[in-house]
């Protein structure tokens, strides 16, 4: 699979293999980069932040980060709570970026990244205290493969933190299915209560689901006023990138509208991994 | 049937002080909040309960309190610390920050009587101007306390009706200031394009940035009548083109009353965004203090209620929690955002740079993460600061800063240049709310980083200096002539006020005179000098 430029017409993506390395390329291309900045899921520090506090982390925990990108969070999660962080994604070159700024800001010893699928992760029974995955599970096509992983990976006791994009019961408002083709995450997302399903049928006991739908709007502002900023200051670079501010505008009305009336939101879940750790 | 046990129809969230504001004797107050709303409440043994609206949004102003930056202590103090605050300004040792901003009012007199004017002037023959040595005084005053001030504003009165004025600012150049500000109502600026051009040769001298401060409420001509007294509509248009054309830049003023322009704010800054001199707008809800319309203190503007009416006004530019308190002061007493602007041929775009940067996160204080990015958060308290100025190299670089990080956060590509180039772009929205002896708290107060600079050599907190009493302590000791002290125009005190000779409002009954040599400012009751409780 090629890059995709954002928002080029939509080609369906049936194959699931397809789907998994388009979305980790899409999040690995320039145009994503540019729309999204550092910290790719909605709600920002500021929800990820609230998602540690929910792991029960102390010094020396060993967590693993699920679809980690550039590695932000795992970046957090060393400095601000001590822990010893992997991050799985599949993205090579993402990969490449996160060793680097990990590289720049002294943490190798405590963060590595390996090359990996969330479906067959590359790691031991019971390796992890915690694990998190944010915004993420969402584009994962086997979800049910997904959430055993992170049981199969998490001791007893250990916790998984996720936060992800939502759909209301009746599924996703029609004028959105114009976005499902280039966000992989809005066209395969749940409802809440179905994403505490999976955990629960992978063994995992649940402990907390949270709406943040207020995180997904601010996300779609902050897009909208990226592409801005960016046609405003440097029109070329946009250009190359493929993404044209007016093409996009209509897409970001209608998630604002479809957020505002509850089609579209976003949830944090916590759960525990039963048995005594 | 027996009486049921009620619930107490507020949180209670505050103790602190405050005045009366009748007889201005410091009294305890009380902060609650009711269906959303902030209020503060006092009450004087001798003229009764008070209570006015402190914040119209009660959930914001909680949210506030971790944006409160650590003080920082000026070079010196000027006072000591005897009867406590409000009484000993100051500074005295126990203020919690330095002086962002300093205000030499240079002269009481006007060419204006404006119906609004907190420092109750106009054209008075019992006033005061000050004296050029006096002037070096005070400049000197704020030199010794701060080293490299950074921002002098000359007021007044009307300072550019002083026959010195060009000197007092010349006079800030020579010294390690970094921003001049001209506070006027613009007729001289409108009428005099010599001065206009004097005042633009002084700009960048010495390295200090010489700004105007352009007193300015809307465009309805009732506005102009019910503010200021008269239609200015054309002398403002006037002065704001001489500026551009000298080169100077602007930052629109508007004093807001409710139900009197306060539906004019949004227009106030398209206009803003659309003109050259125009970089910046600064939103104050009418202070009652000095001379002002009557109001109902239950229902005052307050910074969140201007702030919902911008977005009201402006839905297509602004949305809830585009404006970030600003830390270095209280963060309930202002609240700024800045705009990227992108003017097209069919309409005009803007960015507010808190969607681009997570500001709330960079200027949180309390919960004391660690920083992604230090640098950041340097750039980003240099401007969410009261001493933030457009076209201020300070303020400037901190914008440029801020807008790359944001580009290269997003892209990861070097755009340094692109931010540089952003400058002519950018727009300034300040939003602050002066306290009044209503409500005044002085929790605030100690935190004041907005100070008068007086000719006896003090550095007083703005809001303090307009409402415990020091502004009528200064006029006279300056004037010689004895001046009452002014009483807020509200509609719960009408029967106990009358007019003063400047159109402000005093006390109907004067206090019996004291025989002390003098009674000082802000007697304190909250501290009787007795056991809490009376010995067996």
């Amino acid at each position: 699979m090629t890059e995709r430029p954002l928002p080029a017409t939509p080609a369906p993506v049936s194959d699931p293999e397809e789907v998994k390395s388009c979305c980790a390329t899409a999040y690995g291309s320039d145009a994503v980069a540019l729309l999204l900045g550092d910290s790719y899921h909605p709600g920002g520090l500021t929800l990820t932040r609230r998602l540690a506090d929910a792991l029960a982390l102390t010094a020396g925990s060993r967590v693993l980060d699920v679809a980690c990108g550039p590695g932000t969070t795992a970046r957090l999660l060393a400095l601000e709570h001590d822990a010893r962080v992997d991050g799985v994604d599949l993205g090579a070159t993402t990969l490449e970026a996160a060793r680097a700024a990990t590289a720049t800001v002294g943490l190798s010893d405590r963060v590595r990244f390996l090359h990996g699928d969330a479906e067959r992760l590359p790691a031991p029974d019971a390796a992890y205290d915690a694990l998190v995955c944010e915004c993420a599970l969402c584009t994962f096509p086997d979800k049910p493969a997904a959430a055993a992983e992170f049981a199969r990976v998490l001791r007893p006791g250990g916790r998984v933190g996720i936060t992800d994009v939502t759909v209301a019961d009746g599924g996703l408002p029609d004028e959105l299915a114009g976005i499902a083709g280039w966000v992989a995450c809005v066209a395969d997302a749940l409802p809440a209560d179905a994403y505490a399903e999976l955990l629960r049928a992978a063994g995992l006991r649940v402990l907390r689901v949270a709406a943040h739908d207020g995180a997904l709007v601010r996300m779609i502002d902050r897009i909208d006023a990226r592409i801005r900023l960016l046609a405003m200051a440097s029109p070329a670079r946009m250009a190359e990138a493929g993404v044209d501010a007016d093409a996009v505008a209509p897409y970001l009305s209608a998630a604002r509208r479809a957020a505002a009336a509850g089609d579209i939101g976003y949830a944090l879940l916590v759960a525990e991994r039963p048995g005594r750790g | 049937m027996a009486d049921r046990a009620r619930d107490r129809g507020e949180v209670f969230v505050e103790y602190t002080k405050s005045v009366c504001p009748v007889c201005k004797v410091v009294v305890d107050a009380q902060v609650n909040i009711r269906d959303n709303k902030v209020y503060l409440r006092k009450r004087c043994k001798e003229h009764g309960w008070f209570e006015a609206l402190v914040y119209g949004d009660a959930q914001l102003y909680t949210d506030s309190t971790r944006f409160n930056k650590p003080g920082t202590l000026p070079l010196a103090f000027q006072t000591e610390v005897k009867d406590g605050c409000p009484s000993d300004c100051g500074l005295c040792p126990e203020h919690k920050q330095h002086a962002c901003l300093g205000i030499i009012e240079v002269n009481t007199g006007c060419n204006l009587d404006c119906p609004i004017c907190f420092a109750d002037s106009g054209h008075q023959p019992d006033g005061y101007s000050i004296t050029r040595e006096q002037c070096a005084r005070m400049l000197d005053t704020f030199v010794e306390a701060e080293g490299e001030p950074e921002v002098v504003m000359f007021s007044g009165g009307e300072p550019t009706i002083h026959k010195d004025i060009l000197t007092f600012v010349e006079m800030a150049t020579d010294r390690p200031i970094k921003i001049v500000n001209i506070n006027t109502n613009g007729i001289r600026l409108a009428t005099d394009r010599r001065f206009v051009a004097a005042l633009a040769a002084l700009n960048g001298r010495g390295g200090t940035t010489v700004n105007v401060y352009l007193q300015f409420d809307g465009f309805d001509e009732a506005t102009h009548r019910a503010i200021r007294g008269g239609d200015l509509r054309e002398r403002k248009r006037r002065a704001l083109g001489n500026c551009a054309e000298a080169g100077l830049t602007v930052t629109l003023v508007a004093a807001v009353e409710r139900d009197l322009n306060d539906h004019e704010l949004g227009d106030i800054i398209e206009f803003g965004i659309d003109h050259p001199a125009v970089h910046a707008v600064t939103f104050q809800p009418v202070t009652h203090s000095g001379r002002h319309v009557e109001f109902a203190p239950l229902t005052r503007l307050t910074n969140s209620d201007v702030m919902e009416m911008i977005t009201e006004q402006r839905p297509d530019w602004f949305r809830p929690g585009d404006f970030v308190p600003v830390p270095c002061c209280f963060p309930t007493c202002r609240s700024v955002t800045y705009l990227l602007v992108d003017r097209k041929a069919d309409r005009t775009d803007v960015v507010p740079l808190p969607r681009l940067v997570d500001v709330d996160d960079y200027l949180d204080y309390v919960s004391n993460r660690v920083l992604p990015d230090p640098g950041l958060r340097a750039s980003l308290e240099r401007l969410w600061s009261a001493s933030a100025f457009m076209n201020a190299p300070d303020t400037m670089e901190g914008l440029a800063a801020a807008t790359a990080d944001a580009e290269c956060a997003a892209c990861g590509i070097d755009l340094p240049r692109a931010a540089k180039d952003l400058g002519d772009k950018v727009f300034m929205i300040v939003v602050q709310d002066f306290l009044d002896p209503y409500t005044l708290n002085v929790k605030q107060l100690m935190k004041c980083c907005v100070e008068e600079i007086t000719p006896d050599g003090r550095i007083i907190p703005f809001c303090a200096y307009n409402s415990v009493g020091y502004r009528e302590q200064v006029r006279a000791r300056m004037s010689g002539v004895e001046v009452a002290d002014v009483v807020p125009n509200a509609r719960p005190l009408a029967d106990v006020t009358v007019a003063s000779p400047y159109g402000s409002r005093i006390a109907r009954t004067e206090r019996a005179p004291e025989q002390d040599d003098e009674p000082g400012v802000a007697p304190d009751h909250t501290n009787v000098g007795r056991r809490a409780v009376e010995e067996p």
